[in-house]
C-alpha cells in the first residue's frame, strides 16, 4: 500500500499539477467528432501604444462586443467622446482574443492620463503634440532597437511604468473573464492574452500569448526586459508552465514575412528545439501585414499572394521592395517547415519547426474578425493614418483585411479550444469561413467522400490536420482525405465558388534537400470563371463543396514529409476594388478623387482568390 | 525698402507660411518653420533619452526638410527681390507688403496645410502652431 502511494505520488509529480480550468456550466453541445469554430486571436484595443496613437478608443470589453456581433465606436471621436462612425460584424464570431502589446502598456498610460507621474515629460508632451512624430521616435526607441531601454520618466528599472501598465492587465484579463460565456450555450470564448513585440534592428519577430485560463502570468513580458524570443520562453515557462500553478500558455509568432529571416531562427540544441516546439504549435500564415505562408515564384504561383516582399517591417516606411529571391530564408511558413524536417535529424528528432497554421487580422481598430474585403477599414498602426478617421483608401495597397483562425474542438470552451491549438487541430482562413476537414492514415476507402460518417472514418483511420501519421501499417503510401465546403457567406454578400482544393508536400530527399510540391486533389484550376469588376459578381463555374482520398504518388517510405491542405476560391473583388467601385472611380475617365490615386495602380490586383490553408500532417519514417 | 530689406521680409514670410511637401516617408504640406519646430522636438527626445533604432534617421530625415526648405525659400526670395531691383523703393516695398499680407492672410483664414505629423489632417497657420 505504502509502495503504492509513493509509486501514485511520484506519478503525480512527474505529471505536474493538474492545468486550472475556469468554473463554468458544462456544454449543452459537446461533439466528440469536432465543429469548427471562427475566431480571431490578433487584436488591439486603446491599450496598445500605436492603435492609442491612431485615435482607437475603444477597448477590450468595446472589442469583445464587437466579436459577438454588437456595434462599436470608431474614430474620430469628437470632444465629448462620442465616436464619428461605427462598425459592426455581419457574422459574429466564436472566439476571439485582445492582444494589446504588452511593451508601452504602462507609458500609453502615462501618456494618456495627466494624473499620472510622468505626463508632463518630453516624450509624452510630444507624442500628444506631434502623435506620428512621437509614434515614429518611440517605435524607434523600444520596439525596433536591439537593445530596448524604459524611457527616463519611468523611473529607476522602469516602475512608474511597469506599474502604470498593471491596470490594462487586470483590465484586459477582467474583459476576458466578463465576455466568456460560462454558460451551457458555450457561444462566445475569450482567452486572456497579450502581444510580445520584438523587432530588433527593424525585424518582425512578434508572438501572441494567450493564455488556456485565467490563470496568467502576474505580469505580461515585454521586449523591453525580455529581448529575446528565447527570454520569452524561458519567462513563459519560468511563469505560468512550469510555475506549479495551473498555468498554460502557447506562444504563435506572426509576420515572418517582415521579419528578416529572425522569425524562425536555427535551434543551438535539441533542448531549445523541444521549447519552441512545447510553445509555438501554431505559426499565424495571414494578417493585414501580409501573407507568410510561401515565397512567390514560378513553382507555385498561388504563393503570389498578398505579399509585401519587405524583408523587415521597418522598411515598410521606405517603401523598397525586394525580389522574392533576395528574401532571407525561413521567412515563409511553408520552407521553414520543410526545414525542420531537416533539422530534425540532428535534434534527437525534435521537429523545431512542427507548427500548425492559423489565421487572424491584427485590428487596431478593436474590430476581430472584420475581415470582408469590401469592409476593410484599414490596419490602423502602420504608415497610413486612422487617427483622423478612415481613409477614404483605408490603407496601403499591399495590406489586406486579414484573415481568420479556425479551431476543430469539442465545444466551444476555453479548454477545448487551447487543447485543439496545442494539437494544431486549426486552419487558417484569408477571411471567407470555409469548412475544411483533413484527415491522413494508411488505408481510408477509397469512396469515403460523401460518406455520412467522413469523420468518424476519418478519426478513426488516422489522425486529423496538425497530426503525425501513425506508424506505417500497410505498404505504400498514405491517403490523405480532405474535404471543403464554400462558405455560405451572409445575405448580400456569399463567398465565391469553390474552385479547387490542393495539397502542398513538403520532404526531405535522399541527399537531405528541402523538396516541395504542389498537388491539384479536386476541383478545376482551368475553370476559367472571373469576376465583373463593375459590380464585384463572381461569374463562371465553381463549386459547394469538394472532396477527395489522396494518396501521394511520390511517396518515399524513407523520406520525412508533412502535407497539408490550400483551398482557393474562384477569383473576387479585392478590397480595392470595392472602395474604388464605391468611390465611383473611373481610371479611363480620369474620375480620381484624392487620396484614391492607387485605384489606377496597374500595380495593385483588383481580384483575390479567398483561401485556407490547414495545418500539415506529419510523416517521420520509422527509426531503425 | 531696399532690395536687401525687401529679400529678407519675403524670406521671413516664405518660411513662415508658405507650404513645401515633405519629402521621405511621411506625408505633410507645410511650411519650413514647422520643420525646425518638428526638428527641435524629435532633437530634445534625443537629447533626453537617446537616439537609438532609427531615430537618428528621423532627425536627418528632419533636418533635410528643414535644409531643403530653406535653401528653396532663400532662392526664391532672392529671385524676388533681384526681379523688385528696378522698381521704385516705395513701390517694391508696397508691393512686398502687399504679397506678404495676401500670403499670410490665406494661410491665416484656410487649411492649406497637411500637417502630416500633427494632431489634425489639416490646419491653418493658427492651427499649425496652435
Amino acid at each position: 500500500m505504502r509502495r503504492a502511494l509513493w509509486l501514485l505520488a511520484g506519478a503525480l509529480a512527474l505529471a505536474g499539477p493538474a492545468l486550472a480550468e475556469d468554473a463554468r456550466e458544462p456544454c449543452a453541445h459537446r461533439d466528440p467528432l469536432r465543429r469548427p469554430f471562427f475566431g480571431d486571436t490578433h487584436v488591439h484595443t486603446r491599450f496598445s501604444f500605436d492603435a492609442w496613437g491612431q485615435g482607437t478608443l475603444a477597448g477590450p470589453r468595446e472589442a469583445y462586443r464587437f466579436a459577438r456581433g454588437e456595434a462599436i465606436g470608431l474614430q474620430p471621436y469628437d470632444a465629448e467622446g462620442r465616436a464619428g462612425a461605427s462598425i459592426r460584424l455581419r457574422r459574429p464570431l466564436d472566439y476571439a482574443v485582445v492582444t494589446d502589446h504588452s511593451d508601452l502598456l504602462g507609458e500609453t498610460q502615462i501618456c494618456a492620463n495627466p494624473a499620472l507621474p510622468g505626463h508632463d515629460s518630453i516624450v509624452c508632451r510630444v507624442m500628444r503634440a506631434f502623435p506620428k512624430l512621437g509614434y515614429a521616435l518611440i517605435n524607434g526607441h523600444v520596439y525596433s532597437s536591439e537593445n530596448p531601454a524604459r524611457y527616463g520618466f519611468c523611473g529607476k528599472d522602469g516602475e512608474l511604468c511597469i506599474e502604470a501598465g498593471r491596470g490594462p492587465w487586470r483590465e484586459i484579463q477582467a474583459a476576458a473573464e466578463e465576455f466568456y460565456d460560462k454558460s451551457s450555450a458555450c457561444r462566445f470564448t475569450t482567452f486572456v492574452g497579450y502581444e510580445w513585440t520584438g523587432m530588433p534592428g527593424g525585424s518582425n519577430v512578434h508572438r501572441n500569448v494567450v493564455f488556456r485560463s485565467a490563470v496568467a502570468q502576474d505580469y505580461p513580458t515585454t521586449y523591453i526586459e525580455t529581448p529575446t524570443q528565447e527570454g520569452l520562453w524561458a519567462s513563459l515557462e519560468r511563469e505560468c508552465l512550469d510555475a506549479g500553478t495551473g498555468c498554460d500558455a502557447l506562444a504563435i509568432p506572426h509576420n515572418s514575412n517582415v521579419s528578416n529571416g529572425k522569425m524562425f531562427t536555427l535551434p543551438r540544441d535539441a533542448a531549445e528545439a523541444r521549447t519552441r516546439a512545447r510553445l509555438e504549435t501554431l505559426v499565424e500564415v495571414t494578417q493585414h501585414k501580409g501573407d507568410s505562408e510561401c515565397r512567390p515564384g514560378a513553382e507555385d504561383e498561388l504563393c503570389d499572394y498578398e505579399t509585401l516582399l519587405i524583408p523587415r517591417m521597418m522598411d515598410m516606411a521606405t517603401g523598397g521592395k525586394t525580389a522574392p529571391e533576395d528574401l532571407p530564408p525561413r521567412i515563409f511558413a511553408r520552407e521553414t517547415l520543410t526545414e525542420g524536417l531537416a533539422l530534425a535529424r540532428g535534434l534527437e528528432g525534435v521537429n523545431p519547426f512542427q507548427f500548425g497554421l492559423i489565421g487572424a487580422t491584427d485590428t487596431h481598430l478593436a474590430a476581430p474578425g472584420l475581415v470582408d474585403e469590401d469592409e476593410f477599414k484599414g490596419h490602423a498602426a502602420g504608415t497610413v493614418s486612422a487617427r483622423f478617421g478612415i481613409p477614404a483608401y483605408p490603407d496601403r495597397p499591399d495590406f489586406n483585411p486579414g484573415g481568420l483562425g479556425v479551431v476543430w474542438a469539442e465545444e466551444n470552451s476555453r479548454e477545448a479550444l487551447f487543447d485543439a491549438m496545442r494539437r494544431r487541430e486549426t486552419y487558417g482562413t484569408s477571411g471567407p469561413r470555409h469548412v475544411v476537414r483533413f484527415f491522413g492514415g494508411w488505408d481510408y476507402a477509397d469512396e469515403l467522400c460523401g460518406a455520412p460518417d467522413f469523420a468518424a472514418r476519418g478519426y478513426a483511420g488516422g489522425v486529423p490536420m496538425g497530426g503525425e501519421l501513425p506508424a506505417r501499417e500497410v505498404d505504400g503510401p498514405p491517403k490523405l482525405l480532405v474535404w471543403a465546403l464554400r462558405d455560405p457567406g451572409d445575405a448580400g454578400v456569399p463567398s465565391a465558388p469553390l474552385q479547387r482544393i490542393q495539397i502542398v508536400k513538403g520532404w526531405v530527399d535522399a541527399e537531405g534537400e528541402g523538396r516541395e510540391r504542389v498537388y491539384e486533389v479536386a476541383g478545376d484550376a482551368d475553370n476559367g470563371a472571373d469576376v465583373d469588376l463593375a459590380s464585384c459578381t463572381p461569374r463562371g463555374a465553381g463549386f459547394e463543396q469538394l472532396c477527395s482520398v489522396w494518396s501521394d504518388p511520390g511517396f518515399d517510405p524513407a523520406a520525412p514529409a508533412y502535407y497539408y491542405a490550400r483551398v482557393v476560391e474562384n477569383p473576387s473583388c479585392r478590397w480595392n476594388q470595392w472602395v474604388c467601385n464605391a468611390h465611383g472611380v473611373d481610371c479611363q475617365a480620369g474620375v480620381v478623387p484624392d487620396g484614391l490615386e492607387a485605384c489606377c495602380d496597374p500595380e495593385v490586383p483588383r481580384t483575390i482568390q479567398e483561401r485556407a490553408w490547414t495545418s500539415p500532417i506529419w510523416y517521420t519514417p520509422e527509426r531503425d | 525698402m531696399s532690395p536687401r530689406a525687401t529679400r529678407w521680409l519675403l524670406f521671413g514670410a516664405l518660411v513662415l507660411a508658405l507650404p513645401l511637401p515633405t519629402i521621405g516617408p511621411f506625408d505633410g504640406f507645410v511650411p519650413t518653420v514647422r520643420y525646425a519646430i518638428l526638428l527641435g522636438a524629435a532633437g530634445a527626445v534625443a537629447l533626453a533619452e537617446g537616439a537609438a533604432g532609427p531615430v537618428p534617421g528621423i532627425l536627418a530625415l528632419l533636418g533635410a526638410n528643414l535644409a531643403l526648405g530653406l535653401a528653396l525659400v532663400w532662392a526664391l526670395a532672392w529671385g524676388l527681390a533681384r526681379l523688385s531691383r528696378a522698381l521704385p523703393d516705395g513701390l517694391r516695398g508696397g508691393l512686398a507688403l502687399a504679397a506678404v499680407a495676401a500670403l499670410l492672410g490665406v494661410a491665416s483664414l484656410f487649411e492649406i496645410y497637411e500637417t502630416g505629423f500633427g494632431r489634425a489632417p489639416r490646419a491653418n497657420l493658427f492651427g499649425l502652431f496652435g
